[in-house]
């Protein structure tokens, strides 16, 4: 008996590590399983970027007859709380926890305001919609409620992006910082076009009980992906949760102040915002230019977008090998700039008398600079923060980025809407109204080009100053040595 | 190990520690059940039930 119950403790402690969320000891190297695991949490955010831009966007004016200014109201309210990822990844790098967390609380809690926002918004719908007997009751009801389910879906996704990159950045050495930034966008690429995929085959016929179940479904996936994703990312330690307690901290303004004030930040930050901006507007353009301007099937238009995902996906393979390889990330960027200036010009000519085929090739050289510029500008920022200020530079990003990508989108629908009206009546050409934006774009680029010409320049006259010497005295690493 | 007098046991966690697990678990049944309590009411709108 007596070995038998020492057989099954032996048993049940062995098991114990491999199971229980807590009892995980970090290593100094992370294998790529692992990662792989965690960038599941960008798998989320694909899905809730492509359930609210791409099929909410059409379910709500299409099949619930809501007018399409609201859709618009209500879809960009998650864009509000983008600013605040400064402020939610400082409050991740002065976490206070007698567990050593820094990172895994604020994924749960934006897990959480995902799922709770997911879990409200097919009801919310419905209400705003009059489906039922909600068409006796008061408008306001209908409001609030789908606003609030966009809200928390937004914050949930700014949170759970924002610590979860700062968590990817503590877990690796600079040198794989940009496969990494490379794995962690490829995942979130790969997060929207399967998402976008199955919600298009779950409502082929539309009915409100589908509708529920494919929001809710996709809000028990969110929390199944991000549960799988921080599984043991991070371990469980006193002597971090001693120093914690003990630390000091600048108050977030101070924090602010200091990372605006180091070398450059302000400038590449400005070149985020200018180069998001510039390829962001052709993200929702594409597909109608194509079809209204040069007169393309529904299935070529689809094809588009495999197109540019496909050149993005080029891009971050280009990025990841070169800045592995040593080559500075400003100078990615910079070249990522470069390529879709010739990129935006090709499509124009191609509606202008030039050859149908620089449409398609132009659609690819955009995705490659896209991705070639959002991974070198993301591992920049990552490389520009010290250890224990990751989570604010990586929040910093995410606000410059979420807030230029969705007012570039925003912004080029309204512009285009507004010069169709206006050419109902001159009886220009289809296309006027989309090159307008497209030139409009290759103009950002260029600003973002000269803005960012300089930091290019500075930044290879610094290169004689190694500066890896301070990382290899990592203070979180070091005390992870139990 | 075994010699810090704040361990509780049988989880091993310290009593520090223990509260904290706890409060994740508290504030997300929390949050949940406001989120279920409003699901309901937007149900109740739509498709009323109970008379």
């Amino acid at each position: 008996m007596r070995s038998l119950r020492t057989i099954a403790i032996n048993r049940l402690a062995a098991v114990g590590p491999r199971y229980l969320p807590f009892l995980d000891v970090a290593t100094d190297e992370v294998p790529l399983s692992r990662l792989l695991r965690l960038s599941l949490f960008q798998v989320t955010v694909g899905m809730a970027l492509v359930l609210l831009a791409g099929t909410l966007n059409r379910v709500m004016i299409v099949e619930l007859n809501v007018p399409a200014s609201l859709v618009a109201i209500m879809l960009a309210l998650p864009l509000v709380f983008a600013p605040l990822r400064t402020f939610i990844g400082y409050k991740s790098d002065v976490h206070v926890s007698a567990l050593g967390l820094r990172r895994v609380p604020y994924i749960w809690k934006g897990t959480l305001y995902q799922f709770g926002g997911f879990a409200i918004m097919p009801f919310a719908l419905l209400v705003l919609s009059g489906y039922g007997e909600a068409v006796d009751a008061p408008r306001w009801v209908g409001y609030t409620s789908a606003g609030l389910a966009f809200l928390l879906v937004g914050a949930g996704v700014h949170m759970v992006q924002t610590v979860g990159l700062a968590l990817a950045t503590d877990l690796v050495k600079e040198d794989d910082q940009p496969k990494v930034v490379g794995l962690m966008y490829v995942m979130l690429l790969f997060g929207m076009v399967i998402s976008a995929l199955v919600y298009g085959t779950l409502l082929e016929d539309y009915t409100p009980g589908k509708l529920i179940q494919m929001i809710q479904g996709a809000a028990v996936v969110t929390v199944a992906l991000n549960m799988a994703a921080m599984w043991k990312q991070e371990a469980r330690d006193r002597v971090r949760a001693r120093q914690m307690l003990e630390a000091q901290h600048d108050p977030f303004r101070e924090a602010i102040a200091r990372v605006a004030t180091s070398h450059g930040t302000i400038r590449l930050l400005l070149v985020i915002a200018l180069g998001t901006f510039g390829f962001g507007m052709a993200d929702v353009l594409l597909e109608p230019y194509g079809a209204q301007a040069l007169g393309l099937s529904v299935a070529d238009t689809t094809r588009l977008t495999a197109l540019l995902a496909t050149g993005t996906l080029i891009g971050f393979a280009i990025a990841s090998r070169n800045i592995g390889l040593g080559q500075m990330p400003v100078r990615v960027a910079l070249a990522g700039v470069a390529v879709g200036v010739p990129g935006f010009a090709g499509i124009i000519t191609s509606s202008l008398g030039g050859a149908a085929l620089l449409f398609p090739v132009g659609t690819v050289v955009i995705g490659l600079g896209a991705g070639l510029f959002g991974h070198a500008t993301l591992t920049a920022m990552m490389r520009a923060a010290p250890r224990d200020q990751v989570g604010l530079a990586l929040g910093t990003w995410g606000a410059v980025q979420a807030t230029a990508a969705g007012v570039g989108i925003a912004l080029a629908g309204i512009v285009r809407d507004v010069f169709v009206g206006l050419s109902h009546g001159t009886g220009n050409a289809p296309h006027a109204p989309y090159n307008i934006v497209f030139t409009a774009e290759i103009v950002f680029l260029a600003l973002a080009i000269l803005v960012a010409l300089p930091l290019a320049a500075r930044r290879a006259n610094n290169k004689a100053t190694p500066r890896s010497a301070d990382q290899q005295s990592n203070p979180v690493e070091v005390s992870w040595q139990r | 190990m075994s010699d810090d007098p704040d361990k509780v046991w049988p989880t091993g966690l310290t009593l520090r520690e223990a509260e904290e697990v706890h409060s994740y678990l508290i504030d997300g049944t929390r949050v949940f059940g406001a989120i279920a309590l409003l699901a309901h009411i937007l149900v109740a709108f739509s498709t009323p039930w109970l008379g």
